[in-house]
């Protein structure tokens, strides 16, 4: 007998994804399958979302032409899909306002979230913040300081961040206690997790939730340039804004591709690429490809953006890219570092450092002979000026 | 009745100390006790314990280290290995069996398994006389709790409490000593519980006081104590005298 659940809760030839959670939570975890699936059949709670992402995100996000930084690489043609033109600055929103609509038709008021680079906090507490949900944020004290500007926003908007000092002080330990704050809590409060990981059914919810980025741009694309393009690519830390993007193209003739963070070095502890050295385990709840020592324990992870430093990729994510249907690149901080450099001075644009990884990855496409691309703008930059400050004098 | 259920975590204060400790439980008379493998992503656990996890792995206690310094032990009551999956998982079931053989480990305690998501292991592993203890938490229905005994079935009233016990989880949240555990859902769970099963059940999370403990065992059930003693075992005392100092008057 399995745990009951009635969608489908593994990705792959390989199974990936599962609900590998303590038993306090397993019930809760029910519940929220429960009242996702009834909430995607409920015709207001549906109308409701699509008003709140129309006049409170700001969607449909912009397809937006890079005409000087395509011919300056060589390209024919390069689309940016604009997630960092919503609302809090990221795709982030699309997911936490979902996701706070579907708590409070829950009957739960208040809101649990983790965050790495503070844009999944930031979407999390301006969501509750409007629609009057109390917010506690759980923040690695690492990622609080090279994030310091998405604290402010938290607080501004009545979250309460709470500091995580464990381990490296990053995106892992926050979902730790999250996870941890969440049982505690769980028959008051809902887990907004931001990325497409976790026992489900978060992944599916998550990825649900996001692909409206894929939907649109899909459809953006094909009336602005009167066809698809050759390549899609976007970055990958846990997998929403991958996922978000690349699903919708699933059934297209054209490279989809997903690029994790290279860090500094080709060593486990270096980076965040899982594909490189990641193998086979069970993380905060699912199974996926996972950054991890010879005993299974997880290795600590290296990026100079925050939002893709961690060291299992979403389960949904890690099997289309096993089973070949998203193929997986990498890119380091200094490239990324160039990537946001190109899009800053050719398009008058300043990226994330997450976006920038997938930016950094434009020159090499363009001489794999790549036409068309769209690329998707996960989120914007002004939460890492500091960094491009010190890092690159941008 | 089992009196006790102490939970140490292996390679705090060192693994070192392991057998001595094993040895004076057994001393003490008590069946089982559990054993915690050091994980790095602790997620049930509160910080007393995943600060013991962080000493015991700072100091070498890796998962194969850890069932290799119990290999030969028999001075000791039945470990019930507490653990997360992935470290499980990356050495496999043959090889897990291989390392359990020589130790007194009869059951696992596995925090973030529930039954069903890795059924091919888990039956390998109860065939090879390592059950999985299933866990009984405030959330779970009545319902699902039938299930749960009935897919981690009780072996029968010859096998030790180790390989029959159920663990019920005395409130939300993560292990640690908490403050005041209201023992009143708890009386009332426990008396639903026992009118499902006839297996033992041992309680766990929150307990850290004497009055506690007793209060459990009116219950008829096995209070189960881990962080506190887990603070006083990294204190350098010896178990008896960790119990006594502030934990138990009547053993």
């Amino acid at each position: 007998m399995t745990l009951g659940f009635t969608l489908p809760d593994r990705f792959g030839s390989q199974a990936l994804g599962g609900c590998y959670a303590p038993e306090t939570l397993v019930q809760p975890l029910l519940d929220l399958e429960a009242a996702f699936r009834s909430a995607l059949m409920d015709p207001a709670y549906m109308a409701e979302l699509k008003a709140e992402l129309r006049h409170f995100v700001g969607r449909p996000t912009p397809l937006t032409p890079a005409p000087r930084l395509a011919a300056q690489l060589g390209l024919k043609a390069l689309f940016l899909k604009r997630e960092d033109l919503t609302h809090t600055g990221a795709h982030k929103i699309n997911n936490a306002l979902a996701q706070a609509l579907l708590a409070r038709r829950m009957g739960k008021h208040e809101i649990i979230a983790e965050t790495g680079a503070g844009q999944h906090g930031v979407a999390t507490a301006a969501a509750c913040a409007r629609l009057g949900l109390s917010c506690t944020v759980y923040m690695g004290v690492t990622d609080m300081a090279r994030q310091a500007p998405n604290v402010a926003r938290m607080r501004l908007f009545g979250a309460k961040v709470e500091p995580v000092e464990a381990g490296q002080g990053t995106l892992k330990e926050a979902v730790n206690e999250a996870l941890r704050a969440w049982a505690a809590r769980c028959d008051r409060a809902h887990y907004i997790l931001g990325s497409a990981l976790g026992p489900h059914p978060f992944p599916t919810l998550v990825r649900t939730f996001q692909t409206v980025i894929g939907e649109e741009a899909r459809a953006q694309i094909l009336e602005q340039a009167g066809g698809l393009p050759e390549v899609v690519i976007a970055c990958a830390g846990g997998g929403s804004n991958g996922l978000g993007l690349l699903v919708p193209f699933l059934g297209d003739r054209l490279q989809r591709i997903a690029v994790e963070a290279g860090g500094h070095g080709p060593d486990l502890g270096e980076h965040a690429a899982r594909l490189d050295g990641g193998r086979m385990g069970v993380l905060h709840g699912c199974k996926t490809l996972l950054l991890q020592d010879d005993h299974g324990h997880t290795a600590e992870t290296a990026s100079i953006s925050a939002g893709l430093d961690y060291p299992a990729l979403g389960p949904e994510l890690a099997a289309l890219i096993l089973d070949g249907k998203v193929e997986v690149r990498r890119a380091s901080d200094e490239e990324a570092l160039s990537g946001a450099r190109l899009l800053c001075q050719a398009e008058g644009i300043l990226p994330a450092l997450e976006s920038s990884h997938a930016l950094a990855l434009l020159p090499t496409l363009a001489a794999e002979g790549a036409a068309t691309v769209l690329l998707g703008l996960s989120g914007r930059g002004d939460k890492d000026l500091s960094t491009y400050q010190s890092r690159s004098g941008l | 009745m089992n009196p006790l259920l102490p939970f140490l975590m292996a390679g705090d204060p060192s693994l070192e100390a392991l057998p001595g400790l094993l040895s004076a439980a057994k001393a003490l008379g008590l069946e089982a006790v559990e054993l915690g493998l050091p994980h790095s992503d602790p997620i049930a656990d509160g910080p007393v314990l995943q600060a013991a996890a962080h000493r015991a792995i700072q100091r070498g206690a890796t998962p194969l280290r850890v069932l290799q310094s119990l290999a030969g032990i028999t001075d000791s009551p039945d470990v019930v290995l507490f653990t997360y999956l992935n470290p499980l998982l990356q050495l496999g079931a043959a090889e897990l069996k291989r390392l359990l053989a020589p130790t007194p480990v009869r059951a696992l305690l596995v925090v973030d398994l529930p039954f069903g998501e890795e059924p091919a292991f888990e039956a390998e592993l109860r065939a090879a006389g390592y059950p999985m203890v299933p866990l009984l938490a405030p959330t779970t229905t009545l319902d699902r709790a039938r299930q749960l005994l009935a897919e981690r079935p009780d072996p029968g009233e010859e096998a030790p409490f180790a390989q029959r016990f159920a663990y019920v989880v005395a409130r939300l949240g993560v292990t640690g000593t908490g403050q005041g555990l209201d023992l009143k859902p708890v009386a009332a769970r426990v008396a639903d519980l026992l009118s499902l099963t006839s297996r033992p059940l041992a309680v766990g999370f929150g307990l850290s006081d004497p009055r506690s403990l007793t209060a459990v065992r009116r219950l008829g059930a096995t209070p189960v104590i881990g962080s506190a003693l887990v603070q006083e075992l990294a204190k350098g005392l010896g178990l008896r005298e960790a119990l006594a100092a502030r934990l138990v008057d009547d053993l």
